[in-house]
């Protein structure tokens, strides 16, 4: 498996990705002239032609026989060509010691405080292939890839991850609170804003501060948690550094995590090192591995072994990269913690 | 005969009388005699005041059964809503919320605390024994003080409010408060209308929450309570309704009663009330048509509801008794309107 920049050629691949993931992945829309946009777009990011402001990194998984089975992408930074909404959930405290009451009353802030971070998005992977490295690789593949190339992006990254919803797609919090403002249901609200068209957020949606206790119950107890399915994304997140400051997706209230770039595990633990062709070792740890390209990058995960500054890899794991030994990588391990394994 | 008058200190007890039975949502008539006791004493001052332009005055009548020396209703004017303290409601609000694009127009309700009211004047403490809602002397209890106002108008605001007390069920609940109020001071709706009656309203409006609140996230029942009036306020209801009150998009923060809102000059008993002399005879027509009669005195200010045959042009026959009553002899004016 390698992950590599999305090219135009993958758009029916991509498509019929789309049509797979059910209601859970508002930016890989199953809109054939959106998608093919998307990827006209990563192109010309991956060239360096566009700004900060307009980047999206977009990259695949691809086997080793051709076929695209997963997506993710980096956004160079949000909210800077059209608000990026979070609510923050804050605090309202009535007091008075006096009458001996205190009430605390979760409060829910609209806000654009992440506006210009960089945002870790549109992360899939197909059904058949959630095995062995590859989810790990497709979703830190971009962690790496922010480490080489650490101009490109903000001081810190975010990740919005999927808010709790019933089988149906039903958001308890949509229904509590999103349906008044914008009578629609909760997929085709998301379905808009994945599409592009964000406007109409500003235009519908409430503006003044929240207090919870006047949401249901169902919705308040889904304010900042993520959805079963997505538990795993969470827990790797949480592993890499990342963590909820309290902002959560204004239509399920999915949280969003987030973390300083050079805090980030793999990016801190990276190291630029020289290619080397041979046997790693049965137990050698698995590093995640990029051939240090823009354009051409090209991104595994792999057992391998540090040696004298080399990193020891096998012949077929060179050959995915395209490269020859005496060639410059940048690697990480694969998991946190792992380079403390089998030290004496 | 049933007389409208100033309270004195002497009526302490049967005005805590009175309060005792008055709805819980009445906070102006609160069960407590160091607060009834303020209420008569600053009333006292505020007759007794020489007064130019309204300010901190405020104005409370009894009803008085002259017969047996007891007191069967009250009402009360404050000079001016917010004088010393803010005077707190929900302004109802709609905002319009849009998107030409997706061809949606929401027009979403909200409620948002304001003291928009303050500086009106404000009518209060309406009560009546029970025995005499659906009567003409509710009138009398009620409009007095109007009539009052239109001998003093220099004493009053251009605009008049009064807040209706809201619905509440028979346990002594309030949706409207079960939904809002309660999550900011989690005791019931009956407990902070006594702590209401008892201490300041501020007070209790500064718990409240400041930023608007969006009425569809409200629940039914609350949603329902907006406007409405509890079943013992209909008839203080129905009275200023009657006078020209509209309920404008004010209600109460407390209970959603709605508050009634009018121009002092166009409130009917004002505008349709005429100065008249009066003549005392023995002879004057015991039946006729009912009509609220006043004198023009402050501390000694009287009214009452009687029978006259009286037309506009002519003087205000009354046999000496009744003239007693009313405090004016012959050749002295009254303010008179049909009831």
């Amino acid at each position: 498996m390698i992950v590599r920049p999305v090219r135009s050629s993958d758009l029916s691949a991509l498509i019929d990705l789309a049509r797979g993931t059910g209601p859970g992945l508002t930016t890989l829309p199953a809109n054939e002239e959106r998608l093919a946009q998307r990827v006209e777009w990563a192109e010309k990011t991956f060239r360096g032609e566009a700004e900060r402001g307009d980047t999206d990194y977009l990259f695949v998984l691809e086997t080793d026989d051709g076929t695209v089975v997963g997506t993710s992408a980096i956004a160079g930074a949000v909210g800077q060509r059209e608000p990026w909404y979070n609510y923050r959930v804050g605090l309202t405290v009535s007091a008075s010691k006096e009458l001996n009451i205190y009430r605390e009353i979760p409060t829910l802030f609209l806000a654009n405080d992440l506006t210009g971070n960089s945002e870790l998005c549109s992360l899939f992977l197909r059904d058949d292939m959630r095995n062995g490295l590859n989810g790990r690789l497709l979703a830190k593949a971009r962690l790496l890839f922010m480490a080489e190339f650490t101009g490109l992006f903000g001081n810190k990254v975010i990740a919005e991850l999927r808010g709790i919803s019933d089988a149906a797609g039903r958001s308890p919090f949509w229904e509590s609170l999103g349906r008044y403002f914008f009578k629609m249901e909760f997929s085709q609200a998301d379905y808009l804003t994945g599409v592009g068209n964000r406007a109409f957020i500003a235009e519908l949606m409430p503006k003044f501060p929240l207090y919870t206790c006047f949401l249901s119950e169902a919705a308040r107890d889904v304010i900042g948690k993520v959805h079963p399915d997505t538990e795993p994304a969470l827990s790797m997140l949480r592993g890499e550094g990342f963590n909820y400051q309290g902002y959560v997706d204004i239509f399920d209230a999915g949280p969003a995590v987030e973390c300083e770039v050079a805090k980030i595990r793999a990016v801190q633990e990276s190291k630029s090192l020289v290619l080397a062709v041979g046997t790693p070792g049965d137990d050698a740890p698995v590093y995640l591995i990029h051939n240090r390209q823009l354009e051409h990058c090209r991104m595994t995960a792999a057992p391998a072994r540090l040696a004298a500054g080399t990193l020891v890899v096998d012949p077929l794991t060179a050959r995915r990269l395209r490269l020859h030994a005496g060639d410059q990588v940048r690697a990480v391990t694969l998991s946190p913690n792992t380079a403390l394994e089998g030290q004496p | 005969m049933l007389v409208m008058r100033p309270a004195q200190m002497a009526d302490l007890d049967e005005v805590q009388r009175l309060a005792a039975d008055s709805p819980i949502g009445v906070t102006s008539l609160p069960d407590d005699l160091e607060r009834l006791r303020d209420k008569i004493v600053a009333s006292e001052a505020s007759f007794a005041a020489e007064v130019s332009f309204n300010g901190e005055e405020s104005y409370f009548f009894v009803l008085e059964d002259t017969a047996r020396g007891t007191l069967v209703g009250c009402s009360a004017i404050v000079a001016s809503a917010g004088y010393s303290e803010p005077f707190y409601s929900f302004r109802n609000e709609t905002f319009v919320h849009a998107s030409r694009e997706l061809k949606i127009h929401n027009k979403i309700h909200v409620l948002s605390q304001c003291h928009d009211l303050t500086g009106n004047s404000l009518l209060t403490s309406f009560y009546v024994l029970p025995e005499l809602v659906a009567t003409p002397w509710a009138e009398l209890n009620s409009r007095a003080r109007l009539l009052f106002m239109a001998n003093h108008p220099e004493r009053f605001a251009d605009s008049v409010v009064t807040e209706i007390v809201g619905y509440s069920d028979e346990h002594g609940d309030s949706p409207f408060w079960d939904a809002i109020g309660r999550n900011f001071f989690d005791i019931n709706y009956a407990a902070a209308e006594r702590l209401c009656g008892l201490k300041s309203r501020t007070f209790l409006a500064e718990l409240m929450p400041h930023y608007p609140i969006y009425v569809p996230l409200l629940p039914d029942a609350a949603q329902e309570a907006m406007g409405q009036v509890h079943p013992r306020a209909q008839i203080t209801f129905d009275i200023l309704m009657r006078e020209g009150f509209e309920t404008e998009h004010y209600i109460d923060i407390f209970d959603g009663g709605p508050t009634l809102h009018a121009r002092t000059s166009n409130i009917r008993s004002i505008a349709n009330s005429r100065v008249v002399p009066v003549r005392v005879d023995e002879n004057a027509a015991k039946a006729g048509r009912p009509y609220l009669v006043a004198n023009g005195q402050l501390q000694d200010y009287r009214a009452a509801l009687l029978e006259l045959d009286w037309a506009p042009g002519k003087p205000v026959s009354l046999p000496a008794a009744v003239a007693e009553r009313l405090g004016v002899g012959d050749g002295a004016s009254v303010r008179v309107v049909a009831v």
